[in-house]
């Protein structure tokens, strides 16, 4: 019997695939439709400190292998939450990570230990990186420094793992990660959504009203392979890798180049029985293989990074 | 030890009759009696494309009826295009039904169906259910071409007066089929589905007429079943069907954004704010 069971930075989880924040609600939603015995966390929709009604419409667009999304946060806000969405969410089959966005460090703290105060919250995630909310979201996820300052005040607030929620949209992302290992956090969320737009020809207007996006599905999956990969090579805690996953062999990619664990969001929009599909590839894969163990191939396929081969003998 | 084999609650249904209506007109019969039981009239699916390729699609709920229900959609795209492909005898995944359907709950003695194009792939079960209940319906059917006008006489059979449009005139009324609601007399019930134009033109004629009027709406979904609200709709705080949410967000807005596929797809046109 193959295990598949993993911990992400003092989370316990029973399966290594997490549903993706925004992706999945509550998880209510897809209860009455999918199985969801082999989830092994949901990471709920962001919450803010205040209500938000989210960006005007449209917010998808379809594009070629993904879609672009500009939801912009709609949510009512952390009083609301918990006094009349968190008693819902008891008694779950399986952990509940809150996910905390905000527009000042502040914002931060504060949400995140309402949040954390709650029984029903097993870890909170920081989403330092929605791309969504004018420039202010993603802010965080772009300065090192800032990102350290969010995640060492939000630390103070709690004891349950804190999951930091890294942005692609960076030159280095490892040393953001770096910084943000540093400052406390117990694991890593990588990637968000890329940046993106698409625009419509006959209108000659943006196709999201909000004017620009986050881009996800397996169109930026090498881009989230990558990441993994580099943000493997400089932090030592546990990394949720997150992009375009949808088959057992994407999820495979990650746990190679470095994650502990994988998160699915916009295959579910394909079939929402993704995360039983992929779960039962990763026990058939390591069952072939005789590795008993899913935290056995993580990071295996980590080789460092090439240096280009120069042209000797031409100096001219 | 097996592996552990996980309980989905996918309906795997089959098709058991496909018909290509007109060209790129198509109609699935399937073999899928528990969604049978649970179809309302005005809700839908979520089809999961049969290669695994592209996102799931949301289709009306065309027949449902003993143990078949059915699906009619056009040929736009890529996931259709997968659809269209299936051959009697294959499996094919749905989740649903979905949505909250037409509210029926209190009969009219007059109805007016408005249907646009592919619209006309969600109304049928409610001009059933309408006649039925001993209303007389009248179905306002538009398409471009005579040959888009699809299964038309199936909703005769049914019991409805047919009143046609197309827009080049090949059948019925050279125009929009909204022209021809203005003209007929004023019903106490409107239900419409179509294209966005033909629904905001059918509320604002509800609204000149007085007459109560029921929109279902096309937009792109996601999930289809509430979780991503990517697919809202701006809808008066003080309807019935916005979603709970704080009473007074920032800015003091009377508006909430509703999701078309949860809160939805049906809703009252006056409720509306777009």
């Amino acid at each position: 019997m193959v295990s598949l069971e993993t911990d992400i930075g003092g989370l316990r989880l029973s399966h290594p695939t997490l549903m993706g924040s925004g992706c999945y609600g509550s998880g209510d939603e897809f209860a009455p439709f999918v199985d969801q015995t082999a989830i092994g966390a949901i990471v709920l929709k962001s919450v803010t400190r205040l209500p938000r009604l989210g960006n005007p419409t449209p917010r998808l667009v379809r594009t070629p292998a993904g879609m672009l999304n500009a939801i912009g946060l709609q949510n009512p806000g952390i009083d609301w939450y918990v006094e009349r969405e968190l008693p819902k969410y008891a008694g779950r089959a399986c952990p509940l990570v809150g996910s905390v966005a905000g527009f000042s460090v502040d914002d931060y703290a504060y949400v995140c230990e309402r949040l954390a105060a709650d029984d029903a919250i097993a870890a909170v995630e920081l989403n330092i990186s929605c791309p969504n909310v004018a420039s202010e979201g993603e802010t965080f996820a772009c300065d090192p420094a800032l990102a350290a300052k969010v995640v060492k005040t939000a630390r103070t607030t709690t004891d349950k793992p804190l999951i930091v929620k890294l942005s692609p949209n960076v030159t280095d992302i490892a040393a953001v990660a770096v910084e943000v290992e540093s400052a406390g956090a117990d694991a890593l969320a990588v990637i968000n959504t890329v940046r993106g737009m698409g625009i419509d020809v006959e209108t000659w207007r943006p196709r999201l009203g909000n004017v620009t996006g986050g881009l996800s599905g397996p169109a930026i999956r090498p881009i989230a392979v990558l990441a993994v990969y580099e943000v493997a090579r400089a932090v030592t805690i546990p990394i949720v890798g997150q992009g375009g996953i949808e088959t057992v062999t994407d999820a495979l990619e990650f746990f190679l180049a470095g994650a502990a664990a994988v998160a699915i969001g916009t295959a579910n929009f394909t079939d929402p029985r993704t995360p039983e599909r992929i779960a039962n590839g990763l026990r058939d894969y390591l069952q072939q293989r005789g590795i008993a163990s899913i935290r056995e191939i993580v990071g295996k396929a980590n080789v460092g990074l090439a240096d280009a081969h120069e042209y000797e003998g031409d100096e001219g | 030890m097996p592996a552990i084999e996980y309980d989905s609650r996918v309906h795997v249904t089959r098709v058991a009759d496909r018909r290509e209506l007109a060209p790129g007109v198509i109609l699935l019969g399937l073999e899928a009696p528990e969604l049978v039981r649970a179809t309302r009239p005005g809700q839908f699916v979520m089809a999961i494309p049969p290669a695994g390729e592209s996102a799931a699609t949301a289709l009306g709920i065309y027949e449902a009826e003993g143990t078949r229900a059915s699906l009619l959609f056009f040929i736009t795209g890529k996931r259709t295009h997968e659809l269209a492909e299936l051959r009697v005898g294959e499996p094919l995944g749905l989740i649903g039904p979905l949505g909250n359907g037409f509210d029926l709950s209190s009969v009219p003695q007059r109805a007016a169906i408005v249907a646009g194009g592919v619209g006309i792939a969600s109304v049928l079960l409610a001009a059933q259910a309408l006649v039925r209940s001993g209303a007389s319906v009248e179905l306002l059917y538009g398409a471009r071409t005579s040959e888009l006008l699809v299964d038309a006489e199936r909703f005769g059979e049914a019991g409805c007066e047919l009143v046609l449009a197309t827009d080049d005139g090949s059948r019925g009324r050279h125009g929009f089929v909204t022209e021809l609601l203005g003209e007929r007399p004023a019903p106490d019930l409107i239900l419409a589905c179509g294209p966005t134009p033909m629904l905001r033109a059918v509320g604002a004629i509800a609204a000149e007429l007085g007459v109560p009027a029921q929109l279902s709406l096309e937009e792109t979904f996601a999930c289809g079943v509430g979780g991503c609200w990517g697919c809202v709709v701006p809808l008066a705080r003080s309807s019935a069907q916005a979603p709970s949410f704080p009473p007074a967000s920032r800015g003091g807005s009377d508006v909430v954004f509703a999701r078309v596929c949860k809160e939805g797809p049906v809703f009252r046109s006056d409720e509306l704010q777009w």
